[in-house]
């Protein structure tokens, strides 16, 4: 899992795109592997009598998932230093979240790298945000 | 019938906590996380690649920081945690007074260091601010942000959280008479 190579980086590249289904399991599944057992995410009934067609997406599990996706392309010589993230449409089942990145920053001498990422789905932004991470500097 | 709504800004600020973690950083539980996030990063699942890059035990996930210490099924903070609610707790007030929908729009995530299989988490939280009515596409309710800053065993400071929900009554579907 060997990620990109430092020197190679420029400001305004573009990570791989993420495709991920947003499945009723990955909802509940998520939500439950961030311990978050508000009813919202998994009982249907319950979030339609708060306004929502469906159960959603919870915030620990978009945020795991910007994790992820970073984690990807950045490969395990990275390390994570900050995720500021904006949640925006909700991630309901049967939808499809695709991610992008974009290099923002580079801090040559440190490897520090930020990087902007949007998470789409067919309804608009879900999430979006900045992930900064450090890179091994050869 | 809701309650009155209180002056708000007087629940701003505050030193809330310690809040435990139930369990200590575990294979299993870091595990269930990667599964559900598909995620592959060697370091919090093979514990030769987490001490090849210099880890004494299996690495967390980063962002798992807040889920240590989430009070779970039962709802319930292990014993050793202050008793009441943290600065999120001024959410249990608005919602009596007639706000019961909560969403959560931003969180800000900074990580010190890497937790590891066998650390101790606990965090402490003060409320940073709460906003003035606001009406949104969801309903009319509040901006609450909390910070909460994370601790390990050693009281070293291993990550902070800014969290911010948004408490509020939904819109209705049609006026009622």
């Amino acid at each position: 899992m060997s990620g990109p190579e430092f020197s190679q980086l420029q400001v305004g590249d573009t990570l791989p795109d993420l495709a991920i289904d947003i499945t009723a399991k990955l909802i509940v599944g998520g939500a439950i592997a961030s311990r978050d057992f508000q009813d919202v995410h998994h009982d249907k009934a319950a979030a339609q009598a708060l306004g929502s067609p469906d159960i959603f997406m919870n915030i620990l599990t978009s945020n795991g998932l910007v994790g992820r996706y970073i984690s990807d392309w950045a490969g395990a010589e990275a390390r994570l230093n900050k995720v500021t993230i904006k949640l925006g449409v909700p991630n309901f089942p049967g939808d499809c979240m695709t991610f992008s990145g974009s290099i923002a920053a580079i801090e040559p001498a440190t490897g520090v790298v930020d990087v902007e990422i949007v998470g789409a789905n067919s309804i608009g932004n879900h999430v979006t945000g900045t992930v900064q991470v450090t890179l091994p500097v050869f | 019938m809701a309650d009155a709504l209180p002056d708000l800004q007087q629940y701003v600020g505050g030193d809330f906590g310690p809040f435990l973690a139930w369990d200590e950083v575990n294979a299993a539980m870091i595990r269930h996380w990667c599964e559900a996030m598909g995620d592959a990063c060697p370091l919090y699942t093979d514990t030769a690649a987490a001490a090849a890059a210099g880890f004494e035990q299996l690495a967390a996930p980063p962002t798992m920081l807040m889920a240590w210490t989430m009070p779970g099924y039962g709802g319930q903070r292990p014993p050793g945690s202050a008793s009441g609610d943290h600065a999120l707790g001024v959410l249990a007030i608005i919602e009596a007074a007639g706000y019961p929908g909560v969403v959560a729009v931003n969180c800000e995530q900074e990580y010190f260091q890497y937790l590891q299989v066998g650390d101790r988490v606990y965090f402490r939280s003060s409320c940073e601010a709460i906003s003035d009515e606001k009406t949104t596409a969801l309903g009319v309710g509040f901006f609450v942000t909390e910070l909460a800053t994370f601790y390990n065993q050693r009281d070293e400071v291993v990550g902070t959280q800014r969290f911010r929900v948004f408490k509020y009554r939904p819109q209705p579907r049609q006026a009622s008479t």
